[in-house]
């Protein structure tokens, strides 16, 4: 049975312990969450103006890694969208447009600047510098968001961190430990602490699993033993605000889903 | 390796993650004499990827900038 536990959430960040699965089924959650949910960022640049002291593919790069909001229920992927044309239409395409002059005095341009000719896509963040101008400098370009996937290009990924790790299990032999402090000291994440003559475990949750707290103890064998639940992990996920966390686990799940289905389907092609 | 950063750029080079936004107030606090590591752990910045990011920008464009206005203060009678 699959167990999963939401222990963390914030607005960008979900912390989550899986239980009852093996790590392969995890780590295909964690490539689909990198390379398979699609996002939307600027993929194509009309520069109608462009004095500012950055050069147009600069300018252009910056917009592209800029993350904009994306509305996954209301937008298809270019290669899937009906209309089949190069250039998009209203279903796989929005257009962003810039159009900033310096009137009074230097002046910075920011994300906020962008107007989206959908509010539901937007940048994350309205305060995303992109460029300085000097008074009376111009930029004018009109930027296409597009869906995309993370294996393309890193623009599309909407995560920042998707890792996961074993859930850590630490025991400490209370005959063999003499609580000398050797582990306390050493473990880098405060794992372990002095409560009275004996160590206690404590923050299970932050060891990294770099077993220094078995190399400082000085018994032979060592009083500290840490093992790892080979079905139990600890999954993090730090988005970049293109889509909500709970929305990129249950996306992920979906695409699998998808994947297992058409993957059986030409399996019953070779039958 | 030399990196020519003009600019602060938008992503961290590394994760990915999102510091475009927080130079700004970064710059500023670090002016008014705050503890750099405080002011990094006060924006929510974890990773030491994210963190050198912000640490070891140098705003050239700053630099770049001054030689424009200088030419149009010299314009302008």
């Amino acid at each position: 049975m699959v167990e999963i536990e939401v222990v963390d959430k914030t607005d960008n960040t979900i912390r989550l312990f899986i239980r009852g699965v093996d790590v392969s089924f995890v780590n295909t959650l964690r490539r689909l969450i990198l390379t398979e949910i699609p996002s939307m960022a600027v993929d194509d640049v009309v520069i109608l103006e462009n004095s500012s002291v950055l050069n147009d593919e600069i300018l252009v790069h910056r917009l592209g890694l800029t993350p904009l909001t994306t509305d996954l229920d209301s937008y298809n992927l270019p290669e899937e969208c009906p209309c089949q044309s190069e250039f998009g239409c209203n279903l796989c395409r929005v257009a962003l447009a810039l159009n900033v002059e310096a009137v009074e005095g230097t002046r910075t341009v920011y994300s906020g600047d962008l107007v989206s000719e959908n509010p539901d896509v937007k940048p994350v963040s309205d305060r995303i510098c992109i460029v300085k101008l000097v008074q009376d400098q111009k930029v004018k370009l009109e930027a296409y968001a597009r869906l995309g996937k993370g294996k393309v290009h890193a623009k599309w990924q909407p995560v920042s961190m998707c890792a996961y790790k074993f859930f850590p299990q630490i025991k400490i032999d209370g005959k063999l430990c003499d609580a000398c402090e050797d582990c306390v000291k050493v473990c880098p994440k405060a794992v372990f602490v002095k409560v009275g003559d004996k160590i206690e475990v404590r923050n299970v949750t932050d060891c990294t699993l770099c077993e220094d707290c078995m190399d400082a103890c000085a018994k032979d064998p060592s009083a500290v033993e840490l093992t790892w639940d080979k079905n139990a992990f600890i999954f993090d996920i730090e988005s970049t605000g293109a889509l909500p966390v709970e929305r990129l686990v249950r996306e992920s799940l979906n695409i699998l889903d998808k994947k297992l289905k058409s993957f059986l389907k030409n399996l019953k092609k070779v039958k | 390796m030399e990196v020519n950063v003009i600019i602060i750029p938008v992503r961290c080079f590394t994760c990915g993650s999102l510091i475009g936004d927080k130079w700004e107030d970064f710059a500023m606090r670090i002016k008014q004499g705050e503890d750099a590591g405080n002011v990094l752990d006060s924006l929510g910045m974890k990773r030491y990827c994210c963190r050198r990011m912000l640490l070891s920008h140098v705003e050239i464009i700053d630099e770049i900038l001054k030689f424009y206005e200088e030419t149009k203060k010299r314009e302008t009678p």
